[in-house]
């Protein structure tokens, strides 16, 4: 176990360090640089130089990404260019507000989702199942910003029961004082986990019920029941576990374009007003929490596997 | 049993999110007296000091310094033409001696909030900043201010005389360098002796976002309103300033401006009420009757602008063919102005024909320019080329068949076939790019669109010299939101002299430069008047309709509200009917 994931970090740390790499030389190699994005259309040429001589873009790229990593091993994220801000701030302000975002409708799309899983492949082939299923296909093809139009307009503003943006302030505490905002924007970004996990859920309970162990204990005359949640559950659960762990890019893919649509202040939107302001420090910064919590989510999928299904300890016993 | 236990969950959740979601006002947020502003999407504000550096100039801003601090000039164009703004202003109307060579101003009788009267020495306190930083100073253009000030004599606590290097028009400096100072509290901000260390010492204040509530410098002000919040997300709050000494006193209690990720969030919470004064995307204002059946007026807000695409004289390819007036002349009756700003625009753009803005200004803008010199003929356009040696080739693009009548330097051969760096992430600017695509082919101009963010025209469609890679550019277009914000005296200094910071396409042009220099210098309006006419004829640009500054959705209850074309806001003379 200890070898394990002492092999497992080591792995993890290679792939956030190939993920700087490539995402620094991806933006330093975008031809023009960010200076005139930055300093506006009335920048002079001395000004340019200036900004381009202080952020170190007249260096070649291996000496500013050697730059950047000493810093990044300090600790020191750089500075936004267009937010007058330190990026460590800006996460630390930012950040929490995605993760009760992407937490909150995560959690809730999965204890929507497991349950519901399991309610349809008990009655596969039954009019719910069909019904549900239908449902489950049309949610899942919903692009998010299409779903989120739709609940504001519903829910904001023909019947106006929730606001159509997420409450404004600095802190999660801000944003926690109006839980009503936080509905909207969480049923957006957790319908399509709930939806995607109800199918990983439905399929690996169809296959369980299949399998001989099932059979042996329906004829031993062990209560339906209990063959459900006791045998068929957590070997059902395994697989859909680990797909928990490597679906975070997506999550924080989809917070994107749910912060986008409630004016939701997050990591997210950070991202996307940097993207279009060449705001380099700040894109590298999100970048990099964004991989860390990947590499740490497919991670923590690996180790909750290994205590879940004993199979995965024994080498060979999978194959 | 079970059924009746569903629904009560059911009846309880409904109960529970309803809750939840109490409490939602409509139109706006805050109290009766206070009124909430959109913010362009993804504009934070971000600097309070109204001293910026580079990268800290946007106009949202701007709008809050100068309700916080009083600029030395204000400038309105809201009643139809840009003119000083004697209310918004913290001195009377400046008087220039006779000569032109220096400037006496007095200041108005203020004080700042925490009860120290403003004098001269708040104004020298900037000016000596300015002079000892100018190179920092965002600003700054090399024999402008502080450049052409050589001397700031302090008469008395209100008056002081600035000498200047030469003889200016009058018009000119007071719109374009006295407006740019503004008074700052000496006595509370004065850091060191050394103005550099002062300019130091309050950039790195300014820098501190998150301060900008908590510290005591940004509550001495002078202005209408007083700083109330300012969230390093962006959302500001500001309350009004109850020791105003002014004769501009807010009405309201307090103005909100309000971040938004994006224009679709924005206008969502439009149609739900939660903003007093917002904008309406474009491609929503088919939804006009609706949003004014929820009681907002719909007021497009026009620039104080142009809109253009610049050519890229200096281009080793086409710059010589560009250099031919009637090649310009033919791609302008090209341009379908009408078709792009009523169908494209939705009626919210103006034609745009010269260098100085259509649609608000009656004072320098040429018979010329205001005619159309060139309106939209294809036929002329086909003509002009047809009588200059062009031919279609097989492809049906334009080719030079006879050189000598191609004008110099272009070659037989050589082919009117072009690329046009552009924009993306606008439907109105895709449309306008295939419109003008469209049109240029049928005179056999073949226009290659390539469609890039902001950041990385404007990156690469900048000034460089012929030999450079960064010459390659041809045309480019950075006019979703106009291409150019004039200050309140439209000259053209920046954009079309030779060698100007931001003229992009390296045009150069002595008649032009003399009627520049001729409009800042000479105390008669004509030279602009010319200026505007030389420019409509020349074509150093193509000139394309221009957007408005954003299409204002304005809840029925406010009074006082002119949409300033500067780009001002007066949020002072904002009410509640």
């Amino acid at each position: 176990m200890t070898r394990f994931l002492a092999r497992r970090l080591l792995l993890a740390l290679l792939v956030v360090f190939l993920v700087t790499v490539v995402t620094f030389v991806i933006l330093h190699l975008l031809p023009g640089g960010p200076a005139r994005g930055v300093l506006g259309v009335k920048a002079t040429p001395a000004q340019i130089d200036a900004f381009n001589q202080s952020q170190g873009f007249d260096q070649s790229i291996p000496v500013q990404y050697w730059d950047y990593l000493v810093r990044l091993l300090h600790g020191d994220l750089g500075a936004s260019y267009t937010l007058n801000t330190d990026v460590s701030t800006l996460l630390a302000e930012r950040l929490p507000k995605t993760l009760v975002l992407t937490a909150t409708s995560t959690i809730l799309g999965i204890l929507v989702a497991l349950p519901l899983g399991v309610w349809q492949a008990t009655r596969r082939g039954r009019a719910f199942d069909v019904v549900s299923t239908g449902l489950a296909f049309v949610l899942y093809a919903t692009p998010v910003f299409f779903l989120s139009l739709v609940l504001i307009i519903l829910f904001a503003q023909v019947w106006p029961i929730f606001p159509a943006q997420a409450a404004q302030g600095d802190t999660v505490a801000d944003l926690l004082s109006q839980p009503g905002s936080l509905v909207l924007p969480v049923i957006a970004g957790g319908a399509a986990t709930a939806v995607a996990y109800s199918r990983y859920m439905r399929s690996s309970t169809v296959d369980n019920l299949a399998e001989d162990y099932v059979r042996t204990a329906r004829a031993k005359g062990t209560p339906e029941r209990t063959i459900l949640w006791r045998h068929v559950w957590p070997n059902s659960l395994t697989s859909v576990v680990s797909l928990i762990g490597y679906s975070i890019p997506v999550v924080f893919g989809g917070s994107l374009v749910v912060e986008s649509m409630f004016n939701y202040p997050g990591v997210g939107l950070l991202f996307w007003t940097a993207a279009r302001n060449a705001d380099f420090p700040v894109l590298l910064g999100v970048v990099l929490v964004i991989a860390v919590t990947t590499v740490l989510g497919s991670l923590l999928a690996d180790v909750l596997q290994l205590l879940i299904d004993p199979r995965v300890r024994v080498p060979g016993a999978t194959s | 049993m079970r059924r009746g236990l569903g629904r009560l969950a059911a009846m309880v959740c409904c109960l529970a999110l309803a809750a939840c979601a109490g409490g939602q006002v409509r139109h706006g947020v805050g109290g009766p007296n206070t009124v909430s502003f959109a913010l362009p999407p993804s504009a934070a504000p971000n600097w309070i000091l109204p001293l910026a550096i580079p990268g800290y100039t946007a106009s949202y801003n701007g709008v809050i310094q100068s309700a916080l601090f009083l600029p030395l000039y204000a400038y309105d164009g809201s009643s139809g033409a840009v003119a000083l703004d004697d209310k918004a202003s913290a001195a009377k109307a400046p008087v220039y001696a006779p000569d032109g060579k220096s400037v006496t101003i007095t200041l108005k009788p203020l004080s700042w909030s925490d009860g120290t009267p403003l004098t001269s020495a708040d104004v020298q306190f900037w000016f000596d900043m300015v002079r000892a930083a100018k190179d920092d100073w965002a600003v700054y253009s090399k024999g402008l201010l502080p450049d052409d000030v050589t001397d700031f004599h302090v008469v008395d606590d209100h008056t002081f005389t600035l000498t200047l290097d030469k003889t200016y028009n009058p018009g000119w400096f007071t719109a374009n360098q006295l407006a740019l100072i503004t008074p700052l509290p000496k006595h509370a901000w004065s850091h060191d002796s050394d103005p550099r260390k002062n300019f130091d010492y309050l950039v790195s204040q300014a820098k501190n976002l998150g301060g900008y509530q908590e510290s005591p410098l940004w509550k001495v002000v002078d202005g209408p309103f007083a700083l109330q919040s300012f969230s390093p997300t962006g959302q500001v709050t500001l309350a009004k300033n109850l020791r105003y000494t002014g004769e501009d006193a807010a009405h309201l209690d307090k103005v909100t401006f309000l971040t938004f990720t994006s224009s679709a969030a924005e206008y969502n919470v439009l149609l739900a009420g939660g903003v007093d004064y917002g904008y309406v995307p474009t491609t929503n204002l088919g939804q006009k009757p609706k949003l004014e059946s929820l009681g907002y007026r719909i007021e497009p807000w026009n620039g104080w602008s142009i809109t253009y695409i610049p050519y890229n004289f200096n281009n080793p390819a086409l710059g010589t063919v560009f250099k031919q007036l009637y090649v310009r002349q033919a791609i302008q009756h090209a341009v379908d102005q009408q078709a792009i700003s009523q169908v494209i625009w939705r009626g919210t753009a103006t034609p745009g024909h010269g260098p100085v803005p259509q649609d608000n200004d009656p004072i320098y803008l040429s018979q010329t320019q205001k005619n159309d010199p060139y309106p939209f003929d294809l036929q002329q356009a086909g003509q002009l080329l047809t009588e200059h040696g062009w031919q279609p080739g097989a492809d049906g693009v334009q080719t030079c068949q006879e050189p000598a009548k191609c004008g110099q330097g272009v070659d037989k051969g050589t082919r009117l076939s072009m690329t046009l760096l552009t924009e993306s992430g606008s439907d109105e600017t895709d449309g306008t790019m295939q419109e003008l695509k469209s049109e240029l082919s049928k005179i056999g101009i073949e226009l290659r669109i390539n469609a890039q963010p902001l950041n990385t025209v404007l990156a690469n469609g900048s000034t460089c010299e012929p030999s450079s890679p960064a010459c390659a550019w041809q045309l480019s277009y950075f006019g979703t939101q106009g291409s150019w914000y004039f200050p309140a005296y439209p000259s053209g200094e920046q954009l079309f002299a030779t060698d100007a910071g931001v003229n992009f396409g390296n045009y150069r042009d002595k008649p032009t430069d003399d009627l520049i220099a001729a409009s800042t210098l000479s105390t008669s309006p004509q030279a602009m008047v010319d200026y505007s006419a030389r420019l409509a004829e020349q074509l150093p640009v193509i000139w394309m309709p221009n957007p408005p500054y954003q299409v204002s959705a304005i809840d029925t209850s406010l009074g006082g509200i002119t949409q300033d074309p500067l780009a001002g806001l007066q949020p002072q003379r904002w009410y509640r009917r």
